[in-house]
């Protein structure tokens, strides 16, 4: 018997606006990723890649279709309990870091923890140490301003995966970095997924960082494309 | 969202402070009031009832001497008559004190007669005595001494003239007394001593008055007068209020994309909403307690230093008095604080409906 897919996709459709004015990002959208395996989507801007990104983590409701993640349906979850679930199992890393500018470097890595109820000194002894994992443990007290753009995406990166989600989403995580940082941060995404056994889903415009995932696929109006 | 915030905090700290400032002002007269009347008016007043008079008078004054906190007992022959002089005559409730001499006149009634000290009086009792022509009303002749108003609280002005004087116009028996006066250590316990001095002399047939029931009019005049001020000028910390709710607003607009990323991290509403509800709090708090400190320190201040003279002539008191009290700092307080917590409802309500989708596109 086949294990259960991390993230399951059925038919997913979603569109703006009404009329004429209508706009169909994509319809008929179908996709399964089970445990370890990477998968980058690509396509132009504005194809709805950071769309999905919000469907896939229930933060954005499909016109049709529904999204499973780990066997869940968004649509099934009253707003507490889904927003329990997604802290759990869903991990996020965007483009640009949105780190809290008022919280340290360990602050921000322990804010889902904290979020989920853990007592302030264990949050933090754990974010310390996905900091020292991520290269940043003497920046643990800075705060994001003064840390730079790579550090800045390493920290929302220890963050995300702090509470170990089996479903890592990322939206153009290297979008904002140079060459060098970008590859140390993919390095730092893949090996977080594979370490946890967990999916990783990351939508990029880059083919460089899309040919580091085991699956690429292009994101189309009629759904995924395998590239 | 700084000046923003800091613009809500001192419209909250001034509101508060004006409204600490204008009940310790109101309770400074008003304790002022107060005072004069708790210490001019007997505290509590002592009538028979179903019978004219304390007969045996020493033995009762004795037993509500003995009551705890009764300072003094003084017995009083009180009952009803005319004073006449010059062909005028006037109505006039008359009491008879021990020690008095003479007969002290309400300028009122002296106004009435066109009478003053030194002159001559005749009280009529509304007792009658019999005589060969028939029945003549009982009649005593007196010097004006003095005089005066009477002491607040009274509800009619009354004219004071020696006991025995009284007695006689009123038939009473040798020390005979129709009434007791006590003053007590604390005019404020005086309901408990008029339920002391009913059980004393026997419930059913005693009557008290305390100085509050005498007074009930004027003390509910002064409650209403606190409560009209208090509301009145609670506006001033309702406007505060709502800026404050317009602060958290803004500040819930312009953090929206903090919002939303707190929402992806797994905050649910219900945690966003208390977020934004306790920073609302947090400023009504600090803007709440630095108004009550500011209001009691200047109150203090204006009211040590004697900082707003009064024109001796026009009042009894040579300045303006701030009495701040606890239970005054107690009901701003707690009005203000729920008035902030009530502001901070609808912006937390509008930062835990967020559109992440919309909030991080924005940035």
């Amino acid at each position: 018997m086949p294990a259960e897919p991390i993230l399951a996709v059925d038919s997913l459709a979603r569109g703006f606006g009404d009329g004429e004015a209508r706009l169909e990002l994509f319809s008929g959208l179908s996709l399964s990723i089970g445990a370890g395996e990477a998968v980058a989507i690509v396509g132009p801007s504005g194809c709805g890649k950071s769309t999905l990104l919000h469907l896939l983590a229930g933060l954005d409701r499909p016109d049709a279709g529904r999204v499973l993640v780990g066997g869940r349906d968004w649509e099934t979850l009253a707003p507490e309990p889904k927003a329990k679930w997604r802290g759990e199992s869903v991990g996020f890393v965007f483009q640009l870091h949105h780190l809290l500018p008022e919280l340290t470097a360990e602050e921000n890595v322990a804010l889902p923890l904290l979020l989920a109820g853990e007592p302030d000194a264990r949050a933090r002894a754990t974010a310390r140490e996905l900091l020292a994992r991520v290269g940043l443990v003497r920046q643990a007290g800075a705060l994001p301003r003064i840390l730079s753009g790579g550090e800045r995406q390493r920290v929302a990166i220890a963050r995300a995966v702090v509470r170990r989600p089996r479903l890592l989403l990322c939206d153009e995580p290297t979008g904002s970095l140079d060459a060098a940082h970008a590859a140390e941060v993919l390095d730092l995404l893949l090996g977080a997924a594979r370490e946890r056994a967990g999916a990783l889903l990351l939508v990029t415009h880059d083919p460089s960082v899309a040919a580091r995932c085991g699956t690429v696929l292009t994101l189309t109006p009629r759904g995924l494309l395998t590239s | 969202m700084g000046v923003v915030a800091a613009a809500a905090f001192v419209g909250l700290v001034l509101g508060v402070a004006a409204l600490v400032l204008s009940l310790s002002l109101l309770s400074g007269f008003q304790n002022h009031v107060l005072a004069r009347l708790a210490e001019e008016a007997p505290h509590v007043l002592v009538a028979p009832a179903g019978r004219p008079d304390f007969g045996a008078a020493e033995g009762a004054a004795a037993r509500l001497g003995a009551l705890p906190g009764v300072l003094s007992v003084t017995p009083v022959v009180r009952g009803r008559g005319w004073i006449t002089a010059r062909g005028q005559a006037v109505p006039a409730v008359l009491a008879g004190r021990e020690g008095a001499d003479g007969i002290t006149l309400d300028p009122a009634q002296a106004r009435q007669l066109t009478v003053l000290p030194g002159e001559e009086v005749t009280v009529v009792s509304s007792r009658t005595r019999l005589s060969p022509l028939g029945p003549v009303p009982v009649t005593a002749s007196l010097t004006v001494t003095e005089v005066a108003s009477a002491s607040t609280g009274r509800k009619q002005p009354e004219a004071i003239l020696p006991a025995d004087a009284a007695r006689r116009l009123f038939g009473i028996p040798e020390g005979g007394a129709t009434g007791f006066e006590l003053r007590l250590a604390d005019p404020g316990n005086a309901p408990v001593a008029a339920a002391s001095a009913r059980e004393a002399l026997g419930g059913s047939s005693t009557s008290t008055t305390t100085w509050q029931e005498a007074n009930r009019p004027l003390l509910l005049a002064l409650r209403l007068e606190r409560v009209v001020l208090f509301a009145t000028v609670f506006l001033v910390v309702v406007v505060a209020g709502l800026n404050l709710a317009a602060t958290s607003a803004v500040l819930a607009a312009t953090r929206r994309g903090d919002a939303a990323v707190l929402t992806v991290l797994g905050a649910a509403p219900g945690v966003l909403a208390r977020i934004f509800l306790l920073a609302g709090l947090i400023l009504g708090a600090a803007g709440t307690l630095t108004g009550l400190a500011v209001g009691t320190v200047v109150a203090v201040a204006l009211d040590v230093t004697h900082a707003i003279p009064l024109p001796a002539q026009l009042f009894s008191l040579a300045h303006v008095p701030f009495k701040p009290g606890v239970r005054d700092l107690l009901a701003v307080g707690a009005f203000s604080l729920l008035w902030s917590f009530l502001s901070s409802i609808v912006p937390a309500r509008m930062a835990s409906r967020v559109d992440v989708t919309e909030a991080l596109r924005a940035g």
